[in-house]
């Protein structure tokens, strides 16, 4: 069967498209170009007043996983939601299926949880199965695990390390290797409070400096697209946007990618101590080739806080909203912290937080290498992001929010300066072409021929900017429609992305020991196969291609 | 002729450790469990088959064929108005189908420890606590607190993998177990016989634990029934001097105290407490019915952990509407479709109302339900997923032998 999307406003920025009339085939789930169109045209949609983009990508969302779970039984309170057509969980801690029809209706087809805990991988992997329509996958936590930190002390060699890696994205089914509070989550089960980055722990010896330099080489090195995946040390600390450089440092010109950069730019300077740093961490990522981040916008409202870093989640757990939280130490493997937390737009602190993400995205030279989140759910939830293409696209209605903080602020951010609008072209980069590439997905984000055909059109009649992106009139999954004028049309299951750069199988003698030794599981148990993700995980796996042959 | 296998890593769905080091041989649709494992092999045994079973779907007394008792429960919900599912004990593909028919036939869906479930849960919802798991209990607890005797009748491999493990990474000396409450000679007896730990055993009230923990916090050293000075004083040097402190109990054991909700509340509070200047964290151990296998499913599906019913289009919880027990004992359900998949115990058949089994071939009654329809056992007879008690691991069921029984999703998607 084919499909044609007749004469609509194209925004392709891969294939340095912006806004052309243009006609898109599609043939099996996939895109075909006009000239491989070779039998009857069976449906035609007339789009000539509408924007027609590729399905949008989150790269960084926590939708799978134990401290996803947690939050969702802790804010039982919260589980009252009453819109027609959905269950009645909160959106900060939403069920797998409100996931999914929420993320559709917005037009994003593809999802990535960015703290998939190796131990915890069949349960993420599970919960991810059951959030329907979305493609999806998963960021495998090391840089804690006493395995990974043992290596570091024995002065491993890389490669051994590389191995490492290459066996953990493959065991885990994973697409790439993020790293939390490097080494911190394991300093505090020592009971260590803070570990800035040139700062030995106390155990291991180990700083997380080595650490960011021995996994951003062996990302590198294995050819994986996605650079490491950094939440820095420091986490919202006063003063914190100085080891975000150094972290940067760390890379030593490799490729990175940091995580919720608003939590990591804050200065130390006025009366409160707390200022925005968003400018001396702009310059590094307008000069910096191979540096990338998404930004982690928080928005006002309730939310609830959930992350790997167990030290910093615990250091937070008194300003916690309503007056609960928990903190896991995690099988010698990472650690968890849930803190449910309102912002609050009176608050100097929060107003600031809010202004400091906006000032890195309108300071962004380049919208490929600054991706749109609000690392769900901890700045607010992913539903947020109509609101937040607002803010970024018109800056009256910017000012506007922004005259209402408290007037303190103005003397420590620097964004009612900024006169900056996005234009669609650099939504549809920051939100589908950019993100793809940067995570190596070839079949999306793009409307090549033989693309995947995950495909959403707006309304361009729509006046209001948050309302179109709120509600487009079409979204398309692998060929076929889902959504149509907000109403779900079908149900369809996505599949679980990968990479899995070769590694030396003899490692995995190594960890069987280890594990038979130290564990409470065995090594077989731990990894999870393409043939068992497929018939009881519940989500086939979509093997990427690594960028090249491993190096090392 | 028949062949004989032997599967080294059983991964064990009977209990919440879900052990996967188990050595079993099958034989004759049977199987025999290693030497190895001898503390649980016998009660892993009792799960086999044997000459009561029933392998063949019955409705009331009579045999009848599988398509017939499908046919009957098809019927039977139909002409009805509530329906209850009621779990005692099913893997993640199980759950998947029962909320999957649940939404179709608008049912309630509770497990059958619910009560127990919500102990735990309690402390999350009120206050949170800072938590632990098997392997880092294991590696880094120096000192363990274990209140109440169920820990170790339950999960009694919790002594040798976790309590006196041959290796850890970070304990240099004999872990501290600190035993609160009546347990058995041969309990003790069995962790002293591992020779790697120092025992302190206080034969405390389970009711005085709020007090014993207050005394723990403070220079005092009042005395409680069943607490000697000399004992408190040593238990105080131990946790002192102890650099990662773990507490576990299980919810159930609990039950028989006049406030269960203030003695968790009281544990958890203790150990957060600690963590102001050292280290520690607690570790709930969940019920032996894949208690936390639904828990965890049912969450993520629809942010409730059980107690749920299907109403307009979307799941609803009310403990309290949707507490199966309360629903049973009032007769406010029509049909009870009770799901055993793991233990072949005797289920309560209230008589009055309409009662479906999917079962355990073991399963035995207070009185015979309608229909009963045997189905294999995950991790024997089929592939699966069940949740480990300290919830963040999942294990990897195993099928070890062919003996031709549906699983509850062969069943329920039959069904729906």
């Amino acid at each position: 069967m084919i499909t044609q999307l007749k004469s609509g406003n194209v925004y392709d920025p891969h294939n340095k498209i912006s806004n052309v009339k243009k006609d898109i085939f599609i043939q099996d789930g996939k895109i075909i170009d006009k000239k491989n169109v070779r039998s009857k045209i069976d449906k035609i949609i007339n789009c000539s007043d509408k924007i027609i983009m590729p399905g949008a990508i989150d790269l960084h969302t926590h939708i799978g996983g134990g401290k996803v779970n947690i939050a969702r039984l802790m804010l039982e309170e919260f589980h009252n939601e009453k819109e027609p057509g959905y269950d009645s969980s909160a959106i900060i801690a939403p069920s797998t299926l409100k996931t999914g029809l929420k993320y559709i209706e917005m037009g994003y087809t593809t999802c990535f949880e960015p703290a998939l805990l190796p131990i915890n991988a069949r349960q993420a992997h599970a919960e991810m199965s059951d959030i329907p329509f979305i493609d999806k996958g998963g960021y495998a936590l090391l840089g804690n695990d006493d395995y990974f930190l043992d290596l570091l002390r024995k002065k491993s060699s890389q490669s051994t390390i590389n191995d490492y890696v290459a066996f953990i994205l493959s065991a885990t089914q994973s697409l790439g290797i993020k790293v939390v509070n490097p080494g911190g989550i394991n300093a505090f089960k020592f009971n260590q409070r803070a570990l800035n980055v040139d700062e030995k722990s106390k155990y291991y010896g180990i700083t997380p400096r080595e650490i960011v330099e021995k996994l951003t080489r062996a990302i590198y090195d294995l050819g994986v697209p996605h650079p490491l995946h950094v939440h820095c040390s420091n986490l919202g600390i006063p003063g914190n946007f100085l080891s975000t450089i150094e972290t940067i440092k760390a890379a030593n010109g490799l490729p990175i990618h940091l995580t919720h950069i608003q939590f990591q730019s804050y200065g130390n300077n006025g009366d409160k101590g707390f200022s925005s740093a968003a400018v001396e961490i702009s310059n590094y990522l307008n000069k910096i080739e191979n540096l990338t981040c998404d930004v982690g916008q928080i928005m006002f409202g309730q939310t609830v806080t959930m992350s790997g870093d167990s030290m910093s989640q615990y250091r937070n757990h008194n300003h916690a909203h309503p007056n609960k939280w928990m903190c896991m130490d995690i099988e010698c493997d990472a650690g968890c912290g849930v803190v449910p937390f309102k912002y609050k737009d009176k608050s100097f602190v929060n107003a600031l937080q809010w202004a400091i993400g906006l000032e890195i995205f309108l300071l962004a030279e380049d919208p490929w290498k600054v991706f749109l989140t609000t690392d769900h759910p901890n700045g607010a939830p992913f539903t947020s992001y109509p609101h937040l293409i607002k803010l970024l696209m018109d800056k009256t209605f910017r000012n506007d929010i922004l005259n209402q903080l408290p007037k303190e602020i103005l003397n420590h951010t620097i964004l009612h300066t900024l006169k900056r609008e996005y234009t669609l072209n650099e939504i549809s980069i920051m939100t589908r072409s950019a993100p793809a590439k940067i995570l190596g997905l070839k079949e999306k984000g793009n409307l090549s021929e033989g693309s995947d055909a995950d495909i959403t059109i707006y309304d361009k009649n729509k006046k209001d900017i948050e309302e179109m992106f709120a509600h487009p009139s079409l979204v398309i999954k692998d060929g076929k429609i889902v959504v149509e004028n907000g109403k779900i049309k079908e149900y369809v299951w996505g599949k679980t992305h990968t990479v899995k750069p070769d590694y030396d199988k003899s490692i995995e003698k190594d960890l069987g020991k280890f594990f038979e030794k130290y564990h409470t599981m065995k090594l077989d148990n731990y990894i999870l196969s393409d043939d068992e993700m497929n018939r009881l995980v519940g989500s086939p796996v979509y093997v990427n291609d690594c960028k090249y042959k491993r190096k090392q | 002729m028949t062949s004989q296998n032997n599967i080294k890593n059983l991964t064990c769905p009977f209990c919440s450790m879900h052990c996967d080091d188990i050595s079993v041989t099958t034989k004759n649709d049977q199987y025999k469990v290693g030497q190895k494992n001898t503390v649980c092999a016998k009660k892993i045994e009792s799960y086999n088959l044997n000459t009561k079973s029933i392998v063949m779907p019955m409705i009331g007394k009579k045999v009848v064929k599988l398509s017939e008792a499908l046919k009957k429960i098809s019927n039977l919900i139909k002409g009805h108005n509530e329906t209850l599912i009621l779990n005692h004990g099913v893997e993640l593909a199980g759950l998947r189908s029962i909320l999957s028919f649940a939404s179709q036939r608008n049912c309630i869906v509770d497990h059958v420890n619910s009560k127990f479930l919500y102990q735990n849960i309690g402390i999350v919802q009120r206050t949170g606590y800072m938590a632990t798991s098997l392997t880092e209990t294991k590696n880094r607890a120096d000192a363990i607190i274990i209140f109440g005797n169920e820990v170790l009748t339950k999960t009694p491999r919790l002594i040798d993998k976790v309590l006196t493990p041959k290796d850890s990474l970070f304990s240099t000396s004999k872990k501290e177990i600190i035993l609160i409450g009546d347990f058995s000679a041969k309990i003790v007896k069995n962790i002293k016989g591992k020779g790697k730990c120092n025992i302190t055993n206080i034969k405390l009230d389970l009711n005085l634990i709020d007090d014993f923990l207050k005394l723990l916090a403070t220079d005092d050293l009042k005395l409680l029934k069943g607490l000697k000075k000399s004992e408190l004083i040593k238990i105080k040097n131990i946790l002192n001097k102890s650099k990662y402190i773990v507490a576990t109990w299980t919810a159930s054991d609990f039950v028989k105290t006049l406030n269960p909700k203030k003695i968790i509340a009281a544990i958890c509070k203790y150990i957060v407490d600690l963590n102001v200047s050292s280290r520690a964290a607690c570790m709930p151990i969940s019920g032996i019915l894949a208690d936390e296998t639904s828990s965890q499913a049912l969450t993520w599906m629809t942010g409730f952990p059980s107690s749920i019913k299907h109403i307009d289009g979307a799941f609803k919880h009310d403990r309290n509407a949707f507490n199966s027990q309360k629903l049973i004992d009032e007769k406010n359900v029509d049909v009870v479709i009770h799901i055993s998949t793991i233990n072949p115990g005797k289920l309560k058949i209230n008589k009055d109302i309409t009662n479906i089994v999917l079962g355990h071939p073991n399963t035995t009654f207070t009185s015979t339900p309608d229909i009963f329809i045997p189905i294999g056992i995950p991790g024997i007879d089929y592939e699966g997923i069940m949740f480990r008690t300290d919830k963040v691991v999942s294990v990897a069921l195993k099928k070890i032998r062919d003996i031709k029984l549906p699983s509850t999703q062969n069943i329920l998607d039959n069904l729906a």
